[in-house]
Parts: C-alpha cells; sequence; structure tokens
C-alpha cells in the first residue's frame, strides 16, 4: 500500500512538473512537433496504432456505458418493485393474488385521475430468433394500463396498444432492428398461442427496449400461471419508499421484499461486468503493445538526433529541459493518435447491439453510447500511453553525455 | 588584444578509460589567452586539439588542474551552472553546422537567447541585428536545408553571437566548405575578433585557416609543443 502510494505520489509528482516544464522551459513545442512532422512514417504509423487502442478503449467503455443507460435509466426513484421474499429478480418472483390486492390498495400508493399507480406484471422468458439466426432468450412482461402508465420513458410510436383477451403483443422498435418476424401485423409464438404485433414501441433507450409486452391476463392464461412475478408501486416522492418497504416487509400477510426500482436496475447493470472486463483485458493487452511502440518510436527519434540533443546542450539546455521536452514529444505523439481514436470511435456511437443478461438470462438491447466524457477519457489514455512510453527514450536522451552527444 | 587572460590552463590532464585502463590524451597543458585574442589550435589527428577545445568551451571535464575560463574556474560548476556559463558566455561553431533542421534560420539564432530573460521582442531585434551581420537577413524565415553549406555556416556564426558571449571556440569551421565559402567564413571570424573583439579558439588542421588566426598553439600527442605568432 505504501509503495503504491509512494507511486502515486512520484507520478502526481512528474505530471505537475511537466506541466509546470511546458510553461517555464523554453525549448518551443513546436520544436517537438516538426520532428514529429519530420519523421511521418514513424509518427503516423504510432499514432494510428494509438488510435487504433484509444478507439477500441473508448468503445469498450461505451459498451459499459450503453448497458448501463439502459438499465440506469429504467428506474425511478419513486417507485418500488415488490418481489417474492429472498428473490433477487422478477424472473424467480412471486406473488400470488391475495399479497397483490392488499398491495393495490397500500395507502402510500400514489394515484393519477384514473386511481392508485400499482401494476401487478408477470414475466417470462421466450427464445426467439435474432437477425443473425442465433437464438436467444427475450423477456415477455405481461402489465395492464397502470403498468404502461408508469413507465414514462415508454412511447408508443406504430400501431397501438394492446388489448387484453386478444393476443397481442407489442414489441419495440430497437428489437426490430434485431429480431426477425417482429414487424407490425406479424403473428409471434408464444405459450402455444400466436400473437400479433399490433403496436411498436420505443424504450428511451431503458431496458424496456429489450422486452415485449402483452396484456398480464394474457401471459397468464398462456403460461398457465395463477401468481405474478412483480408489482410495481409508484409512492409519489423517494422518501416515502423506506415507509412503504417498511411496512411491506412487516405486513405478516405479505412477507415480501421490496426495492427502489432504481436499485433494481442498478444491479442488473453487473451484467455488463463480463463485457467490461474482457473489454479491459483486451485493452489492457494492446496498450502495453502501444507503449512499446511509443517507446520504439521515441527511442529511434532521439538515436537519431544525438547530435541535435548535443547542440542544444552546447548551447547551454540543461539535462531537465531535454528529458521535458521529449517527453513532451512523446506525450503530444501519443495525444493525436489519441484524438484521432476517439473521433474513431464515434463511428460506433448508436450502433445497436445486445447482450445477455447474466442476472435475468434474456436479451437486453442497447447502443454504443460515445460521450464526450469518454472521448476525454480515450484521449487521457493516450496521454498515460505518451507519459509511459516516452519516459524512458526521454530519460536516455537527457543521460547522454555531451561531449558524445557533439559526436553524433 | 587588451592582455587580460580569458583562459588560464593550468596543468590540465584528460584520461579516458577502457575498463581499467587509462587512455591519456591531454598531459600537463599550461597556457593562457588574452583577451580578444585569436587563436588557432593545430596539431596532427589525435594529439588532442577538440578534446581541448571541449574542456575550454564546457563540454567535457578535465581529469586534472584548473580550468579558468572567462573569469570562472570551470571545475566548481556542476552540470546545471556549466550548462547556464556556457550559454552567457561561450558561443560554438561546429564544422557540420549543427543547425536544428525542423527550425527556421530564425529560430535557430534565437535559440540561446531563449534561456535569456530577453523579451520576445527583444529577441527578435537581435536575431535580426546579427542575422543582417552575416548578410542573411532575407534569409531568416529559411530553413537550413534550403541554404547552401556557407548560408548555414553564417547561421551558425549569428548563433554563436547572438548572445554577446565573451569566447568564440570553432571545431574545424570550415572543413565542410569549398575554398570560396571558406574564404567567407574566415573573413568573417577574422571581423568578428577585430571589430566585436570576440576571442576566438580555432581547432583546425588547415593551415589556411590557422593563417587567420593571431597565434597558433601547437599539440603534439597530447603535450603542448609551441605557441607560434602568425606573420602576415
Amino acid at each position: 500500500m505504501i509503495v503504491f502510494g509512494l507511486l502515486g505520489a512520484i507520478f502526481v509528482g512528474y505530471l505537475a512538473w511537466l506541466a509546470w516544464a511546458a510553461l517555464a522551459y523554453p525549448i518551443p513545442l513546436s520544436y517537438n512537433l516538426r520532428s514529429l512532422w519530420q519523421r511521418k512514417v514513424a509518427t503516423i504509423s504510432t499514432a494510428g496504432a494509438i488510435a487504433l487502442v484509444v478507439g477500441i478503449f473508448v468503445v469498450v467503455l461505451s459498451l459499459a456505458q450503453g448497458l448501463s443507460k439502459a438499465f440506469v435509466s429504467s428506474g425511478r426513484a419513486d417507485q418500488a418493485i415488490v418481489m417474492r421474499s429472498n428473490a433477487q429478480f422478477e424472473l424467480n418472483s412471486s406473488i400470488d393474488r391475495g399479497q397483490v390486492r392488499i398491495l393495490k390498495v397500500h395507502p402510500l400508493l400514489a394515484k393519477d385521475e384514473i386511481g392508485p399507480l400499482v401494476s401487478a406484471e408477470v414475466v417470462v422468458i421466450k427464445i426467439f430468433q435474432k437477425s443473425d439466426g442465433a437464438d436467444t432468450n427475450v423477456t415477455v412482461r405481461g402489465l395492464d394500463p397502470t403498468g404502461i402508465r408508469m413507465r414514462s420513458q415508454v412511447k408508443l410510436v406504430q400501431g397501438r396498444w394492446f388489448r387484453p383477451g386478444l393476443s397481442e403483443v407489442v414489441v419495440p422498435r430497437k428489437m426490430q432492428q434485431r429480431f426477425t418476424g417482429m414487424e407490425l401485423g406479424r403473428n409471434l409464438k408464444m405459450g402455444g398461442r400466436d400473437w400479433e404485433v399490433v403496436g411498436v414501441f420505443g424504450g428511451g433507450g431503458s431496458s424496456f427496449d429489450s422486452e415485449i409486452w402483452s396484456d398480464v391476463v394474457d401471459i397468464q392464461q398462456a403460461y398457465k400461471r395463477e401468481s405474478f412475478s412483480s408489482v410495481l408501486a409508484r409512492l409519489g416522492a423517494p422518501e416515502r419508499f423506506n415507509a412503504f418497504k417498511e411496512s411491506v416487509e412487516e405486513d405478516k400477510r405479505l412477507k415480501l421484499d421490496t426495492v427502489s426500482e432504481k436499485a433494481y436496475f442498478t444491479e442488473l447493470t453487473k451484467s455488463g461486468d463480463p463485457i467490461r472486463i474482457l473489454g479491459n483485458l483486451i485493452t489492457l493487452i494492446l496498450t502495453v503493445g502501444a507503449i512499446f511502440a511509443a517507446m520504439n518510436t521515441m527511442y529511434a527519434s532521439v538515436s537519431g538526433r544525438t547530435k541535435e540533443i548535443g547542440t542544444l546542450r552546447a548551447i547551454g539546455f540543461r539535462r531537465r529541459e531535454i528529458l521535458a521536452s521529449f517527453q513532451w514529444e512523446s506525450i503530444l505523439l501519443c495525444g493525436m493518435g489519441g484524438v484521432i481514436g476517439a473521433f474513431l470511435a464515434l463511428f460506433a456511437n448508436g450502433i445497436q447491439t445486445g447482450t445477455t443478461s447474466f442476472q435475468t438470462f434474456s436479451d437486453v438491447t442497447f447502443a454504443f453510447t460515445i460521450t464526450p466524457v469518454l472521448m476525454l477519457e480515450g484521449v487521457a489514455f493516450s496521454l498515460v500511453m505518451g507519459l509511459l512510453g516516452g519516459f524512458f527514450p526521454a530519460w536516455r536522451a537527457s543521460r547522454i553525455p555531451l561531449a558524445e552527444a557533439m559526436k553524433g | 588584444m587588451n592582455g587580460d587572460a580569458i583562459i588560464k590552463l593550468r596543468d590540465i590532464a584528460k584520461s579516458y578509460w577502457r575498463e581499467t585502463l587509462e587512455i591519456p590524451v591531454l598531459q600537463g597543458i599550461d597556457f593562457d589567452i588574452p583577451q580578444g585574442g585569436y587563436y588557432a589550435l593545430m596539431g596532427p589527428s589525435g594529439s588532442g586539439k577538440t578534446t581541448l577545445l571541449n574542456l575550454i568551451a564546457g563540454i567535457d571535464r578535465p581529469t586534472r588542474g584548473s580550468l579558468e575560463v572567462c573569469g570562472y574556474e570551470l571545475n566548481d560548476f556542476d552540470d546545471d551552472e556549466l550548462a547556464a556559463w556556457r550559454n552567457a558566455h561561450v558561443g560554438f561553431i561546429f564544422q557540420n553546422y549543427n543547425l536544428i533542421p525542423v527550425l527556421t534560420a530564425f529560430e535557430n539564432v534565437e535559440l540561446p537567447l531563449l534561456l535569456t530573460p530577453m523579451s520576445r521582442r527583444a529577441r527578435r531585434a537581435r536575431v535580426e541585428e546579427v542575422l543582417s551581420l552575416v548578410n542573411l537577413e532575407d534569409r531568416m524565415l529559411n530553413y537550413p536545408r534550403q541554404l547552401s553549406g556557407g548560408q548555414e555556416q553564417r547561421v551558425a556564426i549569428a548563433r554563436a553571437i547572438v548572445g554577446n558571449p565573451d569566447l568564440l571556440v570553432a571545431d574545424e569551421p570550415t572543413g565542410a566548405l569549398d575554398h570560396q565559402n571558406a574564404e567567407e567564413i574566415l573573413n568573417l571570424m577574422e571581423r568578428l575578433n577585430t571589430d566585436l573583439g570576440k576571442t576566438i579558439l580555432v581547432v583546425t588542421h588547415d593551415p589556411k585557416a590557422a593563417h587567420h588566426a593571431r597565434f597558433q598553439i601547437h599539440l603534439d600527442k597530447g603535450v603542448f609543443d609551441k605557441t607560434v605568432e602568425v606573420n602576415r
């Protein structure tokens, strides 16, 4: 721990010194920029390698970001999900009709002009074929009109909402792009019945973009379910959550668990962990390669400019000025690659993809989301690569004995 | 020449080491060079001319002996102090000009001034002044590759004098030039000595170049041989 602390302090101190050196030291950065330009082939190929790594780095981060956005935007802090005791997810929860009846008249529920905002829902998994031919699990949610009203991010974009008793479904627009046979008017086979697609909705980037919705009773009948999976309850204000949770958990007739909808979906973001870990591993391997590429380029640059270094030293520039100059050159080199890579990653922005959540065992549709913050992180990452890759060549440049450097 | 010694060497020795084997390059060098002098260091290859020049210019350090240049004992300086001293007191002229290829003539000449507290405007004025002194005021935005060898060496001379140093050291300054350009450079150096009073120490094995100096110091096998006054 102490060693890491010391290393961290040295790193931060070195960064601060470099920042100061850029302002206080007299070797102009234009010298470094032009030197990079003079070695175009080496500069472009190294910057290209850095751009590739940064591009992948940003895209990997954007995957996790997209997935996180899908889940986090699904939940509201003033809504609670009630599930069976110890059930972590809706899929392995079960609530009977009696419990639902009690919950639907809970005094802490918020109301709108139609009535209390509470929705008893059932969730099942059905295998569907994706456009690439692979099969995947899809969440099918049975709910009533109140459940739709409680998800304000969900908007109907085509057709109409399903009607009870008619075996109708609505599908997300984003899912239509990734699955076959989900066009308006087509029939889906589920629970031994044909279900007509009567509407298309947009989930606003939430995880509902990965669910097929239908009437709760129709789904219960088709899948021969007596019980519900969960009850969604709006409480009017986030502060009411603790009181609601306490009353539900202490009610001997219920004995159910309550989580805030936001916390529930935040927990689901962990389904992005395997992607994140794999992505980070790939990025790490590429990063090591890119650092060595930068180091190699800078070593070649130093050895090709020994006489220049000697001349600068003879004129009166000190070792530390040479060190800072070459370190900045490496940072500029990698920074250029970083900026290019961050912008290249923009090509992935908005592309729809999906993964199987290890929590719900079903497909989650989400989009690569390249944000300015992610791009800046990518550029910062490239600067760190420049710092690490350039340190040893810059150190070497500053330590060449002057008389030896003069000989070239 | 005003007679005060700007360079005082006392029992200077320099050796290099190859593992445990000492290879002496200079031994027991003693001489003074007065302020405003124009001296040529001469001798056969391997006689230690360049090594001695490097010691006097603060580029290398002696193994033994006292080395007082421009009023400072160089042995007392650490690396940073020596760098600052070089910037303030010594101008360098190299055989291959040693211009920075990615900088223009103006920027090359400006380099030593970047280490001084001069304002940008004052630097510009000074650089333009010395470039016109070497007749290159119209080439200041050219890069070294856009200049002839003679012009490059004149830029290098401008860079050497821009900081108004007391001492100019030159290592084979005409070694890479044709006869006409070499003569121009030697004349220019002579003018710097006579008109601006610069002390010049030039390493050369070219008798014509040495003839422009007032005195010739001869080294042989790392030992001081003799000082000869040049008859004109």
